[in-house]
C-alpha cells in the first residue's frame, strides 16, 4: 500500500471541508481570529492532500 | 469550548482512516516478524516520520506548550541542544550495529554483545517504562478532554484506548507507523495555524520579544544560562549540555527502543542510518509549532483588549494552600478556543487525539515486541514455532493496551507519578546509554562488567534521588542537597547514573575476561565493516545529511540566542 494515497485523500476531504466551511460561513471568527482561516488552512490542506495523490500517481506510472 | 458538527465529522472521519489503514494492513500480516518487526520493510520517509512522531505524544504537546508559557524559548533546548545531536549522532554510529546485528530489539542487542542477565535487566525496565508512560500520556487526554469538552473521562479514555488496539492489533507494527505519519500531518495541520495566528497577533517574534522585556528569559536560549540564577528553569550552563544535551538526550534517542524501533523497521541499511538524520529535519522546527504558542500566550497576556480586559488570561488553578496558580497545561486548549472557529477547531482536536494515539501506539509496538521476543520467547516459552509468536504478540496488545488504561487510573490516584516518568527515564535511559557506548565502541567490555555497571547506575540514581530535593520532590531518605528545579534535579541524577556506570563498568570489565573478538563481529566499533554507501547519490549519504542538519541547528541556536 501507498501511504500517500489514503492521506492524500484524507487532506484533499479535509481542505474540501474548510474551503466549503470558509465559503459558507466567511464571517466565522474565534475571539482573536482576525481572518478566515478556516478558508486559508483549508486551501492549505488540499494543496497538500493533492501534492500527495500527484507524487502518489507518479510512483506508480514509474513503476509500471 | 463547544464542538459544531463539522469538528464532530473531522474527528470521526480521523477515526475511519487511522482504522481503514490498520484495515488494508491487515493482509500483510503472516509472521511474527510482519507484526512485530514490520518485516524491515518500510521506506525511509515513512519511518523518518513516525521516528519523530512516536515521541510526539499529547504528553508532548501539551507540555512542551505549557513548558514554553512558563520557561520561554530555553524550552527549545529539549530540541536544538537535546534531540537533534543525539539523533544525528544515533543514525551516524549507532544504526548500523542495531541494523547489522539483525537484532529484533534493543534488549536483544544488548544479548547478543553481552549476556542474558544484562538483557532481562533491560527489557523488564523498558517493558515497566512503556506501560507507565503510555498510561499516562492517556491520563494527560482524559482529563483535558473532560476539562475543556465535558466528556466524560473513562469514556474518552476507553473509546481512544479501543481504537489504538484495533489498528495495532490488525496491522501490527507497520499498521502504527504507518498512522503515525498520518498523525504526524496532522498534528502540523492542527496546531501550524494556530501558531501563526498566536505568533501574529502578538506582533510576530519581535512583538513577542518587546512585550517580553521584563522577562527577558523568555526570549533567549542561551544569553542566560551562565547562572541558574537568572532564567526561570534555574538551569546551568553545565546540566544543561551535559545533563540534558549528553547523557539524557542521547539516552533517548540512542537507546529508547520506542524510537529505535521506527529505525529498525527500515527497509535497507542505508535507510537505517537516514531515518533520524531525515526526521531530525522536521523536528527542529517542531518547537516552532509547539513551544512558540504557549510563549504567544504570555505576550498576549500583557495586551489590552476592549473592556480594560487583556486579550488572553492564563488559566489558573487551585494550588497549594488555596491559592491559585497558572495551569500551564491548559494552555494550549484554551488557546485554541481562542483562536479557532468550528471547522479548523475539529482539526487542532483532531491533532491533538493523533499525537496521543501516536504516542500511544508507539509505547504499545515497543512494549509488544519487547515482551513477546525478550520476555516471553526468553523466559517462558523457548522454541516454539513462529506462529505461536504471532499470537503470542497480538495478545500481547490487548494486554498491553489493558495495563496501560490501568496506568492511566493509578495516575489519577496517585498524581506525583507525572513527576515520577521524567525521574524513571533518567533512571532507565542513563545508564544504559552508557553500557552501549561502551559496548560498541570498546571491544574489551565485558558482559560482567555491563550487567554491573547497569545495575549499579540504575540504583544508584534511585539513591540520590532519595538523599536530595527539588520542589519539595525525593529525599525519601535524607536531605543532603536542594537543587533548583525538578528538571534540573534529572538532569544531574542522569550524569551521575551515567558517570557510575562507566565506572563500575570498567573496573569490572579489568576483572573479567573479554569474548572472543570473532563472536563480536558486526556488533562492535573496529570489527565491524561498516558500508560505505559508494552507489548512493551524495545527498543520501548519511555524514553529508548529518552536516546539514547540524548545520541547520546550529543556525536556530545562534538565531535565538
Amino acid at each position: 500500500m501507498d501511504l500517500r494515497v489514503p492521506s492524500g485523500w484524507f487532506f484533499t476531504l479535509l481542505g474540501v471541508i474548510l474551503v466549503g466551511m470558509g465559503l459558507i460561513a466567511p464571517d466565522a471568527r474565534a475571539a482573536l481570529t482576525d481572518v478566515n482561516i478556516n478558508l486559508y488552512s483549508g486551501i492549505a490542506m488540499l494543496v497538500f492532500g493533492l501534492f500527495l495523490l500527484l507524487m502518489a500517481r507518479l510512483a506508480a506510472g514509474k513503476s509500471r | 469550548m463547544k464542538l459544531a458538527p463539522v469538528d464532530y465529522i473531522i474527528l470521526a472521519t480521523y477515526f475511519a482512516m487511522v482504522l481503514g489503514i490498520g484495515w488494508m494492513l491487515r493482509k500483510k500480516i503472516s509472521t511474527s516478524g510482519d507484526f512485530l518487526t514490520s518485516g524491515r520493510a518500510v521506506p525511509v520517509w515513512i519511518t523518518s516520520l513516525a521516528f519523530i512522531a512516536a515521541n510526539l505524544g499529547a504528553q508532548e504537546l501539551i507540555g512542551m506548550a505549557a513548558s514554553g508559557a512558563k520557561y520561554g524559548i530555553m524550552t527549545a533546548h529539549f530540541y536544538w541542544i537535546g534531540a537533534i545531536p543525539a539523533m544525528v549522532f544515533m543514525g551516524l554510529f549507532m544504526m548500523p550495529f542495531y541494523y547489522g546485528s539483525k537484532a529484533r530489539s534493543v534488549p536483544e542487542f544488548l544479548k547478543m554483545r553481552f549476556d542474558e542477565k544484562t538483557r532481562g535487566f533491560n527489557a523488564f525496565m523498558f517493558a515497566i517504562m512503556t506501560i507507565f508512560s503510555s498510561g499516562i500520556s492517556m491520563y494527560a487526554l482524559g482529563l483535558l478532554l473532560h476539562l475543556v469538552l465535558g466528556w466524560n473521562f473513562t469514556a474518552s479514555v476507553l473509546a481512544t484506548a479501543v481504537i489504538v488496539l484495533a489498528y495495532t492489533y490488525l496491522g501490527g507494527l507497520t499498521s502504527a507507523i504507518y498512522n503515525e505519519v498520518l498523525q504526524f500531518f496532522l498534528i502540523v495541520a492542527g496546531f501550524a495555524p494556530l501558531a501563526i495566528l498566536s505568533c501574529a497577533k502578538a506582533g510576530g517574534w519581535h512583538g513577542i520579544v518587546s512585550r517580553l522585556s521584563q522577562e527577558p528569559a523568555m526570549t533567549h536560549s542561551w544569553k542566560y544560562l551562565g547562572s541558574a540564577s537568572q532564567n526561570p528553569m534555574g538551569w546551568d550552563i553545565f546540566g544543561v549540555v551535559m545533563g540534558l544535551g549528553f547523557v539524557l538526550s542521547f539516552g533517548y534517542w540512542c537507546t529508547n527502543f520506542l524510537v529505535v524501533q521506527r529505525a529498525m523497521a527500515a527497509d535497507s541499511m542505508s535507510a537505517a542510518r537516514r531515518t533520524p538524520l531525515i526526521g531530525a529535519i522536521p523536528k527542529m522546527f517542531l518547537p516552532f509549532i509547539v513551544i512558540l504558542p504557549g510563549i504567544a500566550a504570555v505576550a498576549l497576556a500583557q495586551m489590552a483588549g476592549s473592556g480594560g480586559a487583556h486579550l488572553y488570561e492564563l488559566p489558573m488553578k487551585l494550588g497549594a494552600g488555596g491559592v491559585s496558580v497558572p495551569d500551564y497545561d491548559q494552555v494550549l486548549t484554551t488557546l485554541m478556543a481562542k483562536f479557532y472557529p468550528a471547522g479548523i477547531l475539529g482539526v487542532g482536536l483532531t491533532g491533538l487525539m493523533a499525537s496521543f494515539m501516536s504516542g500511544m501506539a508507539g509505547n504499545v509496538t515497543a512494549f509488544n515486541t519487547v515482551f513477546t521476543y525478550d520476555i516471553y520467547q526468553s523466559y517462558i516459552r523457548k522454541g516454539a514455532p513462529d506462529q505461536h509468536y504471532l499470537k503470542v504478540g497480538k495478545m500481547t496488545t490487548i494486554v498491553g493496551v489493558a495495563l496501560s488504561i490501568g496506568a492511566a487510573y493509578l495516575t489519577g490516584y496517585y498524581n506525583n507519578i507525572m513527576d515520577m516518568l521524567q525521574f524513571v527515564f533518567a533512571v532507565v535511559n542513563a545508564p544504559v546509554f552508557a553500557t552501549f557506548l561502551l559496548g560498541m565502541f570498546w571491544k574489551r567490555t565485558t558482559a560482567h562488567g555491563a550487567f554491573t555497571g547497569l545495575v549499579t547506575g540504575t540504583f544508584g540514581a534511585v539513591l540520590i534521588w532519595c538523599f536530595t530535593v527539588a520542589e519539595g520532590k525525593g529525599g525519601v531518605f535524607g536531605h543532603l542537597y536542594t537543587f533548583r528545579s525538578t528538571m534540573v534535579q534529572n538532569f544531574w541524577i542522569a550524569l551521575f547514573a551515567f558517570s557510575s556506570c562507566v565506572l563500575v563498568t570498567l573496573v569490572v570489565t579489568a576483572f573479567t575476561a573479554p569474548r572472543k573478538e570473532s563472536e563480536l563481529e558486526g556488533l562492535v566499533y573496529g570489527l565491524t565493516k561498516i558500508r560505505r554507501d559508494e552507489n548512493a547519490k551524495w545527498y543520501q549519504r548519511p555524514a553529508v545529511l548529518a552536516v546539514f542538519v547540524l548545520v541547520l541547528a546550529v543556525i536556530l541556536n545562534i538565531w535565538f540566542a
